[in-house]
């Protein structure tokens, strides 16, 4: 039995409201600057996992399914969804007269040929694991069998990291990072010269989703008016800010808290305060030392003093005691509360007794390339120190601190990083990241929870088995939450119109005056 | 002929310098921890496909085999392949040595005229005003941090003044004009460590020089005081300068990490930055050797020029 499925667009349609569609036609043609601190390692989707990735690709490429402006899950090459009814078999009907940048038309046999690529050369493979088989049975229809029951598959498809877009059938066998930048998005690759610029182009025959009356985050109706953006690779933030305020660029990304001074008296420099954009967290190493005992991990946890940290860090900060976003379905309320800014020495004192703690050391690891990260641990430090904790700081680079967390490698009990895209998108996008980081190997607890996750079509069962899962997460202290993090960017509003506070900076719909 | 044969033998005593920063350059990029798969797979990557990223650029072989390898590889003249950029080593690094070189040029422009002149004018004036003034601009020049200064540069001369541009680079193609004004700020900024270096070596030197008997001689003759000094003192006080001149040209060639990384240039120090970030161990590697090789070079004209300034010294 199949069960139709039709995606909304209501979204959509708030999102293109705030966005001034109401307001005259935006001017077509023009160059926009874009300054960012670094350029793209590759613009290969399948394998593309940074954010300075991905916010080009997603001008490029598109996949069967995106992401919202609230984060949901919205059509996109395809135009409908029919799910069966024991949620195993999946049928996207394809958009007619899509075309790539190329000019071959878009069909199922490219969609098939994407997948069977993202299955052999994507870090995030892992994803397709129970796709049992994938049939393009007609041009504009292409269907998924999956071998057991995922109700947030189409979550899953609509990630924006490792994003499954369709290229070109002829790519099918490019290996990874070897692909050619040819994608069926409104605009198409220009000039690349890494370590330096990237300029994308208006891609003239793009074909927007017209079922729907707008831009909706990374799905909707999207339009190119610009001729070109041109995205300049400068790493110093104060170039950076020197760049909008000379006029050599149009908008600025990442711009460092301390900096927004420098715009004062520039009424034509609008700062956007782009929130949620991450989640930063202590991680903690179950795999390693004293902090195998969840004894002494709850100690940690329970001399945390949030806005002492939060106001080490310097960055634009928000309290949030959970590890998703209020505005998501999967959100518990004050239930996390309680594991949240302790600030209890004492509590912690009395943990550490009960551990028969005897000041064996704690490392406390970071890196010198994230100032907050760095800053971070440096309060977390000390206030473990006045708990009676032996603890010591071990200050790497950011590619040994990163690897040591993904690896399990190094002699750190605990360590810091944010988090972007997995608390936007939610659970499934959580999950790897949560036993990777910590050197989980199983959780019974969790391992049911995730299981029982996947499995229900029930939305409540869903919420509530995600509560069991985070709740063991921050109880017993895997994770330490800290704040969620913002990120600031500058506009010349002088000359830029419809650039909005999307967590990636998108330029569709955008235009120069 | 005589140059040739030199090259010939000089080539030849680089090769063993070479294979010895070939293996101090591998050894010290693997020593470094931190796992290149990872950079690679991303934040979100499951253990299992890091560790395929790994068979694939064949980092699960022991260290020896895959220093063997490179070597290997070295050897039929393949420096190997960026594993973050995905293109040949030698490729990207002729691809940004423009950036580079240009950047050393102009700099090194700016720095010879104005440090010989300021050393010279120290040593002439000794004790006086002037020379407690060179003194001070030249300890300033080596003293404040170069990311320092270029940030005050960039907000009085492209902010507040509007000359130059922010940051970025023009290359030639897009004309003389922009292309000397995408570099002209960053120069400046970087030879002014190099120019207070060079005017300290320059006067130490013209100093040894002014207070030998043929400068007294000299003078007792009659001679000019112009004279005494731009033919006698100058010339010979030259061998410091032309060696303290490679040693710079070396450094602006090497040492322009920070001035690319503040002025957003794409240049062969600010790559080298980020491959050690990412540990793609090919392009740090093949970059090393490449720069060994140019330092070896730089060398070779520095001694070349020996014989041109001072007739005494030969090469048999």
């Amino acid at each position: 039995m199949i069960k139709p499925l039709i995606l909304s667009i209501v979204f959509g349609a708030l999102w293109f409201g705030q966005h001034g569609a109401l307001q005259a036609q935006p001017r077509k043609g023009g160059t926009l600057q874009y300054a960012y601190a670094s350029g793209p390692g590759t613009l290969d989707p399948h394998v593309a996992s940074s954010l300075v990735e991905l916010e080009v690709i997603h001008h490029m490429f598109e996949s069967l399914v995106a992401m919202d402006a609230n984060y949901n899950t919205k059509p996109m090459i395809a135009s409908k969804v029919d799910i069966s009814g024991d949620g195993r078999t999946f049928t996207f009907t394809l958009r007619r007269g899509i075309k790539f940048h190329n000019g071959k038309e878009l069909t199922s046999a490219d969609v098939l040929a994407s997948f069977e690529r993202y299955k052999k050369v994507s870090p995030n493979a892992s994803a397709l694991a129970d796709v049992d088989t994938m049939q393009a049975p007609k041009p504009d229809t292409f269907v998924m069998n999956l071998s057991k029951a995922n109700s947030v598959f189409l979550d899953v498809l609509k990630g924006p990291v490792y994003p499954f877009s369709i290229v070109p059938a002829e790519q099918k066998d490019k290996p990874a990072r070897g692909i050619e930048v040819i994608g069926s998005g409104p605009f198409m690759l220009g000039d690349w010269v890494k370590d330096s610029h990237l300029v994308i182009k208006r891609f003239d025959n793009y074909v927007a989703n017209e079922s729907a009356s707008g831009p909706d985050g990374l799905a909707g109706k999207r339009t190119a008016y610009l001729d070109a953006v041109r995205y300049r690779f400068v790493p110093e933030a104060n170039s950076r800010v020197a760049a909008i305020q000379s006029g050599d660029a149009d908008v600025a990304g990442d711009i460092p808290p301390d900096l927004s001074k420098r715009f004062d008296g520039r009424a034509e420099l609008s700062l956007l305060k782009v929130f949620p954009f991450c989640m930063q967290v202590y991680v903690l190493n179950t795999q390693q030392g004293v902090t195998k005992n969840p004894l002494i991990r709850q100690a940690i946890s329970a001399v945390v003093n949030v806005d002492e940290i939060a106001s080490a860090m310097g960055r634009v900060s928000a309290r949030n005691h959970s590890l998703v976003y209020s505005a998501g379905p999967n959100y518990q309320g004050d239930l996390m509360k309680a594991f949240y800014d302790q600030k209890n020495p004492n509590k912690a004192k009395e943990l550490l007794k009960q551990a028969g703690y005897k000041g064996e050391p704690i490392v406390l690891q970071s890196n010198s390339n994230n100032s907050h990260h760095r800053d971070s641990i440096l309060v977390l430090s000390e206030l473990m120190k006045a708990a009676g904790m032996n603890v010591s700081v071990d200050i790497v680079d950011w590619t040994t601190n990163a690897s040591n967390m993904q690896r399990g490698t190094g002699t750190w009990n605990v360590s810091t990083t944010g988090f972007c895209s997995n608390p936007l998108l939610g659970p499934q996008a959580w999950k790897s990241v949560l036993y990777t980081f910590t050197q989980l190997k199983s959780e019974p607890v969790m391992d049911a929870a995730y299981e029982k996750f996947f499995a229900t079509s029930d939305p409540k069962g869903r919420k509530d088995a995600w509560g069991l899962i985070e709740k063991q997460m921050l109880e017993q202290a895997y994770m330490i939450k800290i704040v969620d993090v913002g990120v600031l960017r500058a506009v010349n509003t002088k000359k830029v119109e419809g650039f909005g506070g999307y967590y990636l900076p998108v330029f569709w719909n955008v235009s120069l005056k | 002929m005589k140059y040739l044969f030199i090259l010939c033998i000089r080539f030849a005593q680089a090769v063993p310098v070479l294979l010895l920063v070939a293996v101090f350059a591998f050894l010290l990029m693997h020593m470094l921890p931190g796992d290149p798969a990872v950079v690679i797979a991303g934040s979100d990557a499951t253990p299992e496909s890091v560790d395929v990223i790994r068979r694939q650029l064949g980092l699960d072989r022991p260290l020896y085999e895959q220093l063997f390898h490179w070597v290997s590889q070295l050897l039929q003249g393949n420096f190997g392949h960026s594993m973050g950029l995905n293109q040949s080593v030698l490729s990207v690094v002729f691809a940004r040595l423009p950036v580079t070189l240009s950047l050393a040029l102009i700099a090194f422009l700016i720095t010879l005229p104005a440090g010989i002149i300021l050393g010279s004018l120290a040593a002439f004036y000794r004790g006086t005003r002037i020379d407690t003034f060179v003194m001070g601009v030249a300890l300033l020049g080596v003293s404040v941090p170069s990311f320092w200064i270029a940030i005050v540069c960039v907000i009085i001369f492209s902010v507040t003044l509007g000359w130059v541009p922010s940051s970025g680079y023009s290359p030639l193609s897009d004309g003389f004009g922009r292309w000397f004004l995408s570099l002209i700020m960053p120069a400046i900024v970087l030879a002014l460590f190099q120019i207070g270096y060079l005017a300290r070596m320059t006067r130490s030197s013209m100093l040894d020089v002014l207070s030998q008997d043929y400068i007294r001689t000299a003078r007792a003759k009659g001679v000019s005081e112009w004279s005494t000094v731009s033919k006698h003192a100058f010339r010979n006080a030259l061998m410091t300068v032309v060696t303290a001149s490679g040693i710079i040209l070396s450094l602006l060639i090497g040492g322009s990490v920070v001035i690319e990384q503040v002025f957003a240039l794409p240049g062969v120090g600010r790559m080298v930055v980020q491959g050690i970030m990412a540990r793609d161990y090919p392009l740090v590697q093949g970059t090393m050797l490449l720069f060994g090789f140019a330092f070896v070079m730089v060398n070779f004209i520095v001694d070349m020029l020996y014989t041109l300034v001072d007739p005494r010294v030969r090469y048999d």
